[in-house]
């Protein structure tokens, strides 16, 4: 007798329907699964087989076949144990099938018969709904993660035997209490860093500010120990909080990685991977479609410390994403296309010692801080809006009230951003970081002193013609937090002290 | 290697087998490189005794190179000129005790004879010079040359390619004394300064074409340097022997020392207070440097900073803020005021060219 399933297994971020089919006939005993399965579907023989004889149901003695659908996708991980457990019920007559095809079954079984939870329940119940099918079967500890998407029915499992009542038309079980992630991550999300915690750096807080109206990828440039990562760290909080369908997108990635918060991630995330990653630690790979830190931090802040450390190949990587917002990965036996648009923050000392224009501290040669220029310049920082300068404060500043508090930032943030949507509407991007030549010069015309201005740049070598398209788009920014139509000469001007070219040093470069 | 035309004059055998012997020697003189003293003695002996300052097996072979030496072996490259003692067009100014007995010279030895039959003015200092040195080098580099004086360097790091690069800036000509062959451009990142200078002005060196760069170079290329000019000026140096070399030789030689000040704080300008207490003229810019060297000639423009063109007051006074040191828009600004007016300003000082941005951007100002 045949029986069919349905489930998903993931595949990077991506998730892939799979129909569970099971065939039971009579000959010698024996349990067969094929389909491009890992080891851990393969081990699921033992577990499916425990679990329904733990759960007072019979194992069919008899030569059963599992086949996983489609059958060129690799199918990964324990999330198809109950399907495969629930296929085989049906097959031997033990359950009715018809429910089946209605519902997605996710969860991986243990030896008692208990359902246990599994990475990726949310991403499973969006593939599960966009497959018009009607309930998702899930462990309790995955209930609130399956119950964020609208239009699909959650059904609490606890146990094998609860799902078969599911599936004969039973009530489900009630959604437990079960801790399902350990008390420090929840403390982490409760705890926010704020801008009010800056003390002096007006300078580079205003930037930061005008970063974040932008969408602008920013260079945060100081010696050590002036809060450099502090000023990263706290640009999440004055961004506008996650639409739903971003938040959506944000807890799936969280959801497949294991660490989803409880409900729907309300921060933008924020990555701050070390200098020694790799190219596919960065942007993904590997042989099943690792998932990288750009696309971690898809919607948010990925933020590079130490900028000129990272390796040259990793951060030409990164010149995809920063240009269309998305990564293609492909491999040998995949390809596959991951979200990824992010606020670039990335930090650097103004000199390998970090004490440049320190006075004489810095002890760097001229070879040393040639090399450290060669680093930084190139294509990555040909695509950053703006230049963060920080420098060491004065003790006194440490008693100063701080410039602005995160809750009053974001609130010009988010006018500034309603400003650039409905002056973009038509142009299909929300930000003015986004906007190309031609719409630069449509939405950021200049008065004819601006203009004399940007022509003046050009001609002292100040600016390229990239560096123009940037400068142009801050200056349009800095407009919109002023609340200003027209892009005046002091919107120019300001944009033009904050350009990242100022860091490489103007003046030596021979 | 081919063999090329012979150069119309070239240097005396004896001079071509100097070169070559400080060549040979060139690893060996190395250890001297620090001791500036120790190394111009050394460079003024003569051939014999420096091969007598050879020890154990390696001065006989020496010895022995030295008599079978053939000026053949040095056949010129293209484009380079020689020029020795023996030779009219060697400049006058370099004549006496310790002076290299002949010079290879890219750009040819006429244009280097033209070029120092006009006043000489070396640009020295330090290679670890602040945004400051770098600034006023190049602006004395610049002022100079566009006032027909010959502006000469070393092409080490800091006050000397700031002082080239302020020539370029003006489209004169200067002249580069370097430490190695001609050929080899050391280090790799002056090769396309010596490249405009080569079409422009001149670059000299008293080693053979194929000789590597080595730290005694630079350190004897000074003393060229010195022995050239007019005037040295001294932009920034601490108080090292190495940095105030040029400063010592040009003083031995009777040649007029000049520095500029910087804070007494900075350590890059403690060798230029230093000199400036000894006696050192005190130079300002490039106008000062002009007064020094026609001083008493003719009634010349008093020289009155910036003060060519009137400043709105709103720049006049950021400019002057940053000028005493408040260098950066945090420091210029109050947290409570806004900071797009002094941007603005600030990004306008830029665009005229009184303002320029140093490391880690900081605003630096311009003379």
């Amino acid at each position: 007798m045949l029986a069919r399933a349905h489930t998903f297994t993931i595949e990077g971020l991506q998730t892939r329907h799979v129909t569970v089919e099971v065939d039971v006939r009579s000959g010698l005993p024996a349990f067969t699964i094929v389909g491009l399965a890992d080891a851990a579907i393969r081990e699921a023989r033992e577990r499916v087989r425990t679990a329904i004889l733990n759960s007072g149901f019979e194992f069919p003695g008899r030569r059963i076949t599992a086949n996983l659908a489609p059958g060129d996708v690799p199918k990964a991980g324990p999330g198809l144990d109950l399907a495969l457990g629930c296929a085989v019920l049906a097959a031997s007559g033990q359950l009715p099938g018809e429910r089946l095809d209605t519902h997605a079954l996710f969860g991986e079984l243990a030896l008692s018969g208990e359902l246990r939870a599994c990475d990726g329940t949310l991403a499973v119940a969006l593939a599960a709904r966009e497959r018009g099918l009607k309930t998702v079967v899930v462990a309790p500890a995955c209930a609130a993660e399956a119950r964020l998407v609208e239009g699909l029915d959650v059904a609490v499992a606890e146990r094998l035997s609860s799902a078969v009542r599911v599936l004969r038309g039973g009530s489900p079980d009630p959604p437990g209490l079960s801790p399902s992630r350990p008390p420090h991550a929840i403390r982490r999300e409760s705890r926010q860093p704020d801008l009010a915690e800056v003390r002096g750096q007006h300078h580079a807080v205003r930037a930061l500010v005008i970063a974040a109206a932008g969408g602008h990828h920013c260079l945060l440039s100081g010696p050590p120990g002036t809060g450099k990562t502090m000023l990263a760290q706290r640009l999440p909080s004055i961004l506008p909080l996650l639409s739903s369908q971003e938040a959506i997108e944000v807890t799936r990635v969280r959801s497949i990685l294991g660490s989803a918060p409880r409900g729907l991630a309300r921060r933008r995330p924020f990555r701050a991977p070390h200098h020694s990653i790799t190219t596919a630690g960065l942007v993904g790979g590997g042989q099943r479609g690792w998932v990288g830190e750009a696309v971690l931090a898809h919607n948010g802040v990925l933020f590079l410390d130490e900028l000129s450390e990272f390796a040259r190949s990793t951060l030409d990587a990164l010149r995809q994403p920063l240009e269309e917002g998305r990564i293609a990965i492909v491999r040998a036996r995949h390809a596959a296309v991951y979200p990824a648009r992010f606020m670039l923050v990335a930090a650097t000392n103004p000199c390998p010692c970090g004490h440049a224009g320190a006075g004489d501290r810095c002890g760097c040669t001229e070879t040393e801080l040639a090399r450290h220029r060669r680093r930084l310049s190139g294509p990555l920082i040909d695509r950053i809006d703006l230049l963060l300068a920080l420098e060491r404060q004065a003790p006194r500043t440490l008693g100063e009230r701080p410039l602005t508090s995160s809750k009053s930032a974001r609130e010009r943030v988010v006018e500034a951003r309603e400003r650039q949507a409905t002056r973009l509407a038509a142009d299909g991007i929300t930000m003015n970081a986004h906007m190309d030549a031609a719409l630069l010069a449509r939405h950021a015309r200049l008065d004819a002193t601006g203009e004399a201005m940007l022509q003046r740049a050009g001609e002292r070598g100040l600016l390229s013609a990239r560096g123009q398209h940037r400068l142009l788009r801050v200056a349009r920014t800095i407009a919109d937090l002023n609340a200003s139509g027209r892009v005046r000469p002091r919107d120019l001007g300001a944009a033009l002290a904050l350009r990242p070219e100022a860091t490489l040093g103007g003046s030596r470069a021979a | 290697m081919t063999k090329l035309s012979a150069d119309p004059a070239p240097a005396c055998g004896d001079c071509l087998r100097r070169s070559w012997l400080l060549a040979r020697l060139s690893a060996g003189l190395d250890y001297r490189w620090a001791d500036v003293s120790r190394l111009t003695e050394l460079l003024a002996l003569d051939d014999e005794r420096l091969l007598r300052a050879q020890a154990g097996s390696r001065r006989a072979r020496l010895q022995s190179d030295y008599l079978r030496f053939d000026s053949a072996g040095l056949s010129p490259r293209p484009g380079v000129g020689t020029v020795c003692r023996h030779d009219p067009g060697y400049p006058a100014a370099l004549r006496g005790r310790g002076a290299p007995p002949m010079l290879y010279v890219l750009g040819g030895p006429d244009r280097l004879r033209d070029l120092t039959q006009r006043p000489v003015v070396a640009v020295v200092g330090t290679v670890r010079a602040s945004d400051y040195g770098v600034e006023i080098a190049r602006s004395l580099g610049r002022g100079l040359a566009a006032s027909g004086v010959t502006v000469l360097s070393g092409a080490s790091d800091g006050i000397a390619a700031a002082a080239h690069s302020g020539v370029v800036e003006a489209g004169a000509a200067g002249v580069a004394v370097v430490g190695g062959g001609l050929d080899v451009a050391w280090p790799a990142r002056r090769r396309s300064l010596l490249e405009r200078l080569r079409t422009h002005g001149c670059v000299v060196s008293e080693l053979p074409c194929g000789t590597d760069g080595r730290r005694w170079g630079p350190a004897a290329a000074e003393r060229v340097v010195a022995r050239l000019s007019e005037v040295t000026v001294v932009v920034e140096a601490g108080e090292t022997a190495r940095e105030l070399a040029s400063a010592g030789i040009a003083r031995s030689l009777g040649r007029m020392v000049a520095a500029v000040p910087g804070r007494v704080t900075s350590r890059s300008s403690r060798g230029t207070n230093a000199l400036l207490i000894d006696g050192a003229r005190l130079v300002r810019g490039a106008q000062d440097v002009l007064e020094l060297l026609h001083a008493g000639s003719a009634a010349r423009p008093v020289a009155d900073g910036t003060a060519c063109v009137e400043l709105e007051p709103r720049l006049a006074e950021v400019l002057e803020q940053v000028g005493e040191g408040r260098d950066s828009p945090d420091r210029l600004t109050d947290p409570a005021a806004d900071a797009d007016e002094v941007l603005l300003a600030l990004s306008e000082l830029e665009l005229i060219g009184l303002l320029t941005r140093g490391e880690g951007g900081r605003y630096v100002r311009c003379v």
